[in-house]
């Protein structure tokens, strides 16, 4: 998609969302909210900027897709939302709270409540079953509870797989039993990286019904991706070229949706 | 999960954590084997050199006075001062009373001897000793200060009857007056005058290889019964395990301030037991006699350093293979690393983890690294001490093993640490992007 195709997207959702007549965001009704973001890392002898300035906010509820080639600063500015990464400077808030005055601790346990994260390489550990793989999230966040996990594999369709160790089921189980564990705790953002990057068509259909379907419940979902389809499914996209935020136009209705659902 | 986590890593990094493992327990081995010898070695070099003989001699004070009357030394050259039997009871009371290993009292009695009755008689020093004297359940004597004598025989019992004395003949005198075991010859103290002779059975003849070679030896209740002093001994030979001495050992305790004397009073040297000795026993002169002290002290000292050095190259290549097998394990977990920072981990709850492996694999290793090292222990310490032939005596020293565990754990944990450091380091979306 290029930039002047991401202006063209309307914003029919925009009081619902939280965005206002304008079209922009209302700093009160976002999850994440970016002001002036710059991201700098020191290389050889000079500065590279990875991200530049980006100003833009993302209401609760949302679905936003991050598009952009690569070296756009895609990555930094999803490292700096899933809060692995801080800016340079300017202000990025999630859920209302700035988290550059965080400590590193408090940053790690912001991350464990707030960001569910969906990879495009599944990243399970190889010798826990899909049960064990999705309480290793619980573990990390507070504790252990086999029913909430075993309810959470049910619920992306993997309740009888639920003993399988990650070598047992195919890429499109294991990306459900990674979205398992993003959702286990209940964050109120799901940051996922290419969600159906290493997918068949046929298991991108179901992952992608199933963002649909944690989107219609009410999940804020930021999707970084470079496949056009999956980009349509979201609300709004937000395109990065060269580390610039190039538009952040308030997204398309549900019913662009479900149109590129149906073509999948 | 934590432990889930913890032993799927050993299942699965069997061999990393074997090749750690393995240091580990090489480490602890040489170390428990260098400090079970450390600590036993002071013994074993104490009954080595006890075969020199006693470490500190008690005599009476007044031997230490000059009698000169117009200038003329007129202290009989035996001495006429004595010390009591049952003061050396006192000795098992002092300080470092359980460090004194053997006690052998002495009494001189001169003596005419003749082969058979009626035959002139000759002079002959006799001495009463203890030969196997229960000392406050300790049984010493002679012999036992005196490994190297040589007997043939059986050592003096006390006898009831007065006119036949039991004694062993030294090796000389014995050839002189053609005395065998078993023979009868007649004896009379002439410290006294108008003695009566009587009649002494030989037991046995020793070959001492010094001047008691010409000497009769029998008990010390005998020899009080010869010279009618009853509970007297003229000398005191003792046996007693001694820190080496060093340079705080030789000074003057007197001229210490209290905590510094206490501190040197505290202390094994020979000096601090002989200072306790003279305090014990009333009209006592107790002195270290220093060669076998000292040469004690000087083997003790070099075996020691050795020991520690052996110890601290053995720990430090531990630490340097446990280093760099940490550094692999972690290098190929790291997509685990990112992905549990990810999921909201803690540096500390990784730390953690690691740490838990590095600890569990030192408490295992260690463990065995005791076992083994004891084993070591013996058989080294056979080998040096007893010889060829000689048996391995065990030495399993309880307390070393949460000693020896501890230090594995140090190493463990310290070698760990700078991978741990690294992997904390590792920027987790990028571990994951690259896993990608």
């Amino acid at each position: 998609m290029s930039v002047s195709e991401a202006k063209v997207v309307t914003g029919q959702l925009a009081n619902l969302s939280g965005n206002d007549p304008s079209g922009n965001t209302r700093d009160d009704c976002a999850v994440i909210s970016l002001k002036h973001v710059t991201r700098e890392y020191a290389g050889h002898g000079s500065v590279v900027r990875a991200l530049e300035d980006a100003t833009f906010s993302i209401v609760a509820g949302e679905w936003v897709a991050i598009t952009g080639p690569s070296g756009s600063g895609k990555s930094t500015l999803v490292n700096m939302i899933g809060c692995l990464d801080r800016p340079t400077s300017g202000e990025l808030k999630i859920d209302n709270i700035n988290t550059a005055a965080m400590t590193a601790t408090e940053l790690d346990r912001f991350r464990a409540d707030k960001i569910g994260f969906i990879f495009q390489q599944f990243h399970l550990i190889p010798y826990l079953s899909a049960l064990e793989n999705v309480m290793l999230a619980q573990y990390f966040h507070s504790m252990t509870d086999e029913t909430e996990a075993k309810t959470a594999l049910q619920r992306v369709g993997l309740g009888d797989r639920i003993s399988h160790l990650p070598s047992e089921l195919s890429g499109g189980e294991q990306q459900r039993v990674c979205i398992a564990r993003a959702l286990i705790n209940n964050p109120p953002i799901l940051l996922a990286d290419e969600p159906t990057g290493n997918l068949d068509a046929a298991n991108q259909k179901i992952v992608a019904e199933l963002l649909q379907d944690l989107h219609r419940n009410g999940h804020t979902i930021v999707m970084v991706t470079h496949d056009p389809e999956m980009a349509g499914l979201a609300q709004r996209r937000i395109a990065l070229s060269h580390g610039k935020v190039f538009c952040h136009p308030v997204g398309g209705p549900m019913v662009t949706l479900r149109r590129a659902t149906d073509r999948l | 999960m934590f432990f889930r986590l913890l032993m799927e890593s050993f299942r699965r990094q069997r061999r990393r954590k074997m090749l750690a493992g393995i240091a580990i327990l090489l480490g602890t081995t040489a170390v428990t084997a260098m400090l079970a010898l450390a600590t036993t070695i002071g013994d074993r070099i104490h009954k080595e050199l006890a075969v020199y003989g006693a470490n500190i001699v008690i005599y009476p004070k007044a031997d230490l006075l000059d009698v000169k009357v117009g200038g003329v030394d007129v202290k009989p050259a035996s001495g006429g001062a004595y010390l009591k039997e049952s003061d050396l009871a006192k000795l098992k009371t002092i300080f470092w009373g359980n460090n004194i290993t053997g006690v052998s009292p002495e009494l001189p009695v001169q003596m005419s001897v003749a082969r058979h009755a009626g035959d002139p008689l000759v002079a002959a020093s006799a001495v009463g000793y203890w030969f196997d004297h229960d000392f406050s359940g300790l049984k010493t004597g002679a012999p036992a200060l005196h490994p190297w004598w040589r007997l043939q025989g059986s050592w003096p019992t006390a006898q009831n009857d007065p006119g036949h004395r039991n004694v062993v003949v030294g090796a000389n005198l014995a050839k002189k007056l053609s005395l065998n075991v078993g023979d009868n010859f007649t004896v009379q103290q002439t410290q006294t005058a108008g003695s009566a002779q009587s009649s002494a059975v030989v037991t046995g003849i020793v070959t001492t290889g010094n001047e008691t070679d010409n000497e009769i030896l029998m008990t010390l209740r005998d020899a009080q019964t010869f010279t009618g002093a009853n509970d007297a001994v003229r000398r005191v030979e003792v046996s007693a395990r001694t820190k080496p001495e060093d340079a705080f050992a030789r000074v003057d305790p007197d001229s210490l301030p209290p905590k510094q004397r206490e501190i040197w009073y505290c202390r094994p040297y020979a000096n601090s037991i002989a200072y306790q000795i003279r305090e014990a026993i009333p009209g006592a002169q107790a002195e270290q006699v220093r060669r076998v002290e000292q040469s004690e002290g000087n083997v003790l000292k070099r075996i020691s350093g050795l020991m520690w050095l052996i110890s601290a190259a053995a720990l430090l290549a531990a630490g340097f293979a446990v280093s760099a097998a940490m550094a692999t394990a972690i290098l190929e977990r790291r997509g685990e690393i990112g992905l549990m920072r990810s999921l909201g981990a803690s540096k500390g709850a990784i730390a953690l983890l690691f740490y838990a492996e590095a600890g569990l694999l030192a408490v295992l290793a260690g463990t065995m690294g005791y076992l083994l090292g004891s084993g070591l222990a013996a058989w080294l310490g056979a080998r040096i001490f007893a010889g060829d032939g000689g048996t391995a005596e065990a030495i399993l020293i309880p307390v070393l093993l949460p000693v020896v565990v501890a230090l594995a754990l140090i190493v463990a944990i310290a070698g760990s640490t700078p991978s741990i450091r690294t992997a904390l380091r590792m920027d987790p979306s990028a571990i994951l992007r690259a896993d990608a």
